[in-house]
């Protein structure tokens, strides 16, 4: 009964990313000092939180056969919101609160221009990447924003149960998103969007509603991510989601998403994260330029994608 | 003007009828007072060519397109069908050809899309009963598979019975197909009218298109035939026979003063044998001869774009060989284009023109390596070739700056042909190329071909006109289910003659 989407056919769906996730472990475990220190394992885990939360939305967005380039600046402008608020008012959950609302309001847009209006996801979110990343910029008159309380910063330092609590919020999002996906109604719609909008829609299903919740989602997640990296810099920091859409994207098609038919599945944007996290604590330890490091990631998405058309076609 | 029901059906009344039906798109009158009505337990076959306005009739039946005049009339009473929510309500379901599945969902979502059972989580979906619901459907039609498969991995053929399924699940108790048969073995077929039947006995109505003559005996109860969006007539089969229904299928008053002057043929230009395709085609033998004009005719689906794609080498040859003026085409369309060969496809907008560049752009796009051998563009000769070509074939464009999107559909094709004379083609394999043009611009289209010819050129012509393959043709080859089935001469050369070889007898 437990059809659960482990099934042992369906992880042959990334064999190339979990080669290559045991290769860079191994290369790192051997060649990078301390970097198999339980410190350093659950750094990496910590370090992976902002992007998991802004990944596993955006691989409903890809399934959906579109994109979202505006998350990175939504979570920028999310983060400053919320620093702006906590600091004026010494509220935090009214702060958390607002942060979330600017991040469901721009994906809402985003999903509206694309469902009503007709506009491709490319060019929709790279008008917002714009707006939310001059807005963010406005709000925090380009300056960092300091004096951010304690509470706040709790959510990224604190433990509970004696766990790190962005590793315990990292689980409950992807069990969350997991259930959502592969358990409702609207889980099954996200994937007949990309598959077939035309059959959702002949089933009397409203798809445009559907599409921006898609959108709203996932700039909702953007937001409750500026709350995790406000709490991590100590301080909201109008650029400091600059290139985060490309990481995100970079995980979902490292997991084996694909950017046609709805064909997408979330345990590899799990496992997508985690290498990009990977990849960046090893080559920190060793020192190597964070420019290097994006070459790094842009190149093994290319090589995934390669190895992943070439065992297509020998079957 | 009411359906007149023939007699036998006249106890009881139709479970649905049709009054009536007008459609217009631009250009076309795709339904003219079309009437229709549907018993319970009876299969009523749906007959026409392309065209005739069989899948226009089905969507206003599903509410997917709203008629301009006419009623529906559901158990004595007056409705109307705005959407297809309205339609499936009255318990109308539609199998169209082109599936409305969702590859990455199983089967189970798939046949429940839109209608999942709640489950005790606000939103989420009670998995035990929805595969058991699955499971009951599926045995009622007899197909025995898991229903969690992913239907991305079925088969054709099993993606058909799970289109029923979902149907079928809906309670529908009028339930029309679309050529369900088309993409189905034979074996697959009688599985199929064995669920058929069961359905029928249960009082299902079922209304079924089908370009099969044998499944129109077989499985129908009463036949409709439609011919250029009106209804000719409605018979029962015992009335008809096969060559009665093709004579009221064709039969077509196309205006049929296009001029044609018929040479001695030449040599051959274009030798096809023993082509095969990885898109379906197989055993493709054809030749066309210089100062030829060869129709391709048979239904649409039936393999022809196929088979010019592949001679033109935009597909690739899985085998055989095809010869251009003698010399074995290696494959690619910049070969082609080198040998003289052209290909104006079916869809002008998509693959035949620039639409934003302005005529003079198009014109020259395919001639560049012909005219400009050093690979330099030189915009004056540029706009003398292409001006030549504007008075050659007479093109109504205000001047060579004006945009391609802009100009009658006539006028695009004169074009795309333009193109492949700027290219020094002398093979031209036209695919459709009376689409969605007046009468006007088609006769002007026809003197063209006429023109290319006598000047030495072997054209082979796509058409669903079949009166116009009939009327123009030096030759034709008839296609089914992607192979060619027939070749007639001039003499034999028939309306008559093309839709009986493209039909399953």
């Amino acid at each position: 009964m437990t059809a659960l989407a482990l099934k042992p056919r369906r992880v042959l769906r990334a064999p190339g990313l979990l080669a290559i996730l045991a290769a860079i472990l191994v290369g790192f475990a051997l060649g990078a000092r301390d970097f198999t220190t339980a410190a350093n394992l659950t750094n990496i885990a910590l370090q992976s939180s902002v992007l998991l939360l802004l990944a596993l939305p955006m691989t409903f967005v890809v399934m959906t056969e579109g994109l979202d380039l505006s998350i990175g600046a939504v979570l920028s402008l999310a983060s400053v919101v919320l620093a702006q608020v906590v600091v004026a008012t010494g509220s935090v959950s009214l702060a958390v609160a607002a942060g979330l609302t600017v991040g469901a309001a721009l994906g809402a847009v985003n999903g509206i221009l694309i469902a009503f209006v007709r506009i491709p996801p490319f060019v929709a979110t790279l008008g917002m990447l714009g707006i939310a990343q001059g807005l963010a910029l406005i709000v925090s008159d380009g300056q960092s924003i300091t004096g951010i309380p304690p509470s706040v910063d709790f959510v990224y330092e604190g433990r509970v149960l004696g766990a790190p609590l962005p590793i315990l919020l990292m689980i409950a999002a992807y069990l969350l998103m997991h259930a959502l996906l592969y358990r409702t109604r609207f889980g099954t719609y996200v994937i007949a969007l990309g598959g077939n909008r035309e059959a959702l829609a002949l089933a009397g299903v409203n798809w445009r509603v559907m599409l921006i919740l898609v959108y709203a989602l996932a700039g909702a997640c953007a937001g409750f991510a500026g709350l995790l990296l406000t709490a991590r810099l100590n301080a909201g920091h109008p650029t400091a989601g600059v290139g985060m859409e490309f990481d995100a994207i970079a995980a979902v098609a490292l997991g084996g998403t694909s950017f046609e038919k709805g064909n997408g599945w979330l345990p590899g944007t799990l496992l997508g994260v985690l290498t990009i996290g990977v990849l960046h604590n090893g080559l920190n330890l060793l020192t190597i330029p964070s420019a290097l490091q994006v070459c790094c990631i842009g190149l093994l998405v290319i090589l995934i994608f390669l190895f992943e058309a070439l065992r297509k076609e020998t079957p | 003007m009411k359906a007149p029901a023939p007699a036998a059906a006249s106890l009881a009344p139709p479970k649905l009828e049709l009054r009536g039906i007008c459609k217009s798109f631009p250009g076309v009158r795709a339904l003219d007072d079309v009437s229709l009505a549907i018993w319970p337990g009876e299969t009523h076959m749906l007959l026409g060519e392309n065209g005739a306005g069989k899948s226009t009739l089905i969507k206003v039946l599903f509410g997917a397109v709203a008629a301009d005049a006419g009623e529906i009339v559901f158990k004595g009473k007056p409705v109307k069908i705005a959407s297809p929510a309205d339609a499936r309500a009255l318990g109308i379901a539609v199998i169209f050809q082109d599936f409305s599945l969702v590859p990455y969902l199983d089967i189970a979502q798939n046949i429940f899309l839109g209608r999942a059972f709640p489950g005790r989580v606000p939103g989420s979906i009670d998995r035990a009963r929805l595969y058991r619901e699955a499971k009951r459907v599926l045995d009622m039609i007899g197909f025995a598979i898991d229903p969690r498969e992913s239907v991305h991995r079925l088969g054709v053929a099993q993606q058909q019975m799970v289109e029923i399924a979902k149907a079928l699940s809906q309670d529908a108790r009028i339930l029309v197909m679309d050529e369900p048969t088309a993409a189905l073995s034979d074996r697959e077929s009688e599985q199929l009218f064995a669920v058929m039947a069961r359905l029928k006995a249960d009082g299902v109505a079922i209304v079924y298109i089908s370009h099969r003559m044998a499944e129109v005996f077989r499985l129908g109860d009463r036949i409709t035939v439609l011919r250029d969006g009106r209804r000719i007539r409605s018979l029962l089969p015992r009335e008809a026979s096969p060559d009665e229904l093709v004579r009221l299928m064709v039969g077509r008053s196309v205006d049929m003063t296009y001029p044609r002057q018929f040479h001695a043929p030449g040599e051959v230009i274009l030798d096809v044998r023993g082509l095969s395709a990885h898109t379906g085609i197989a055993d493709i033998n054809l030749q066309v001869r210089a100062r030829e004009i060869v129709g391709l005719c048979g239904l649409i689906g039936s393999g022809r774009t196929e088979v010019a794609r592949a001679i033109f080498g935009a597909d690739p040859i899985a085998s055989g060989q095809v010869r251009v003026f003698g010399r074995i085409h290696p494959g690619g369309p910049e070969m082609a284009v080198r040998l003289g060969v052209s290909l104006i496809p079916e869809s002008r907008k998509a693959e035949g023109l620039a639409l934003i560049r302005t005529v003079g752009d198009n014109l020259v796009l395919a001639g560049l390596p012909k005219l400009f051998r050093s690979g330099l563009f030189r915009p004056r000769a540029a706009r003398a070739a292409a001006a030549a070509i504007v008075r050659k074939l007479g093109i109504a464009a205000v001047s060579l700056q004006q945009v391609v999107g802009t100009l009658s559909g006539g006028n695009q094709q004169k074009v795309v042909i333009g193109k492949w004379l700027a290219a020094e083609a002398r093979l031209f394999i036209f695919d459709e190329p009376t689409r969605g043009i007046d009468i006007g611009a088609k006769a002007q289209i026809f003197a063209l071909i006429n023109e290319l010819v006598a000047a030495g050129a072997g054209v082979l012509m796509i058409s669903s006109e079949q009166a116009e393959i009939a009327h123009v043709c030096d030759r034709a080859y008839v296609m089914r289910e992607r192979r060619i089935v027939g070749e007639l001469d001039r003499a034999s050369l028939s309306e008559e003659n093309i839709v009986r070889l493209g039909m399953q007898q």
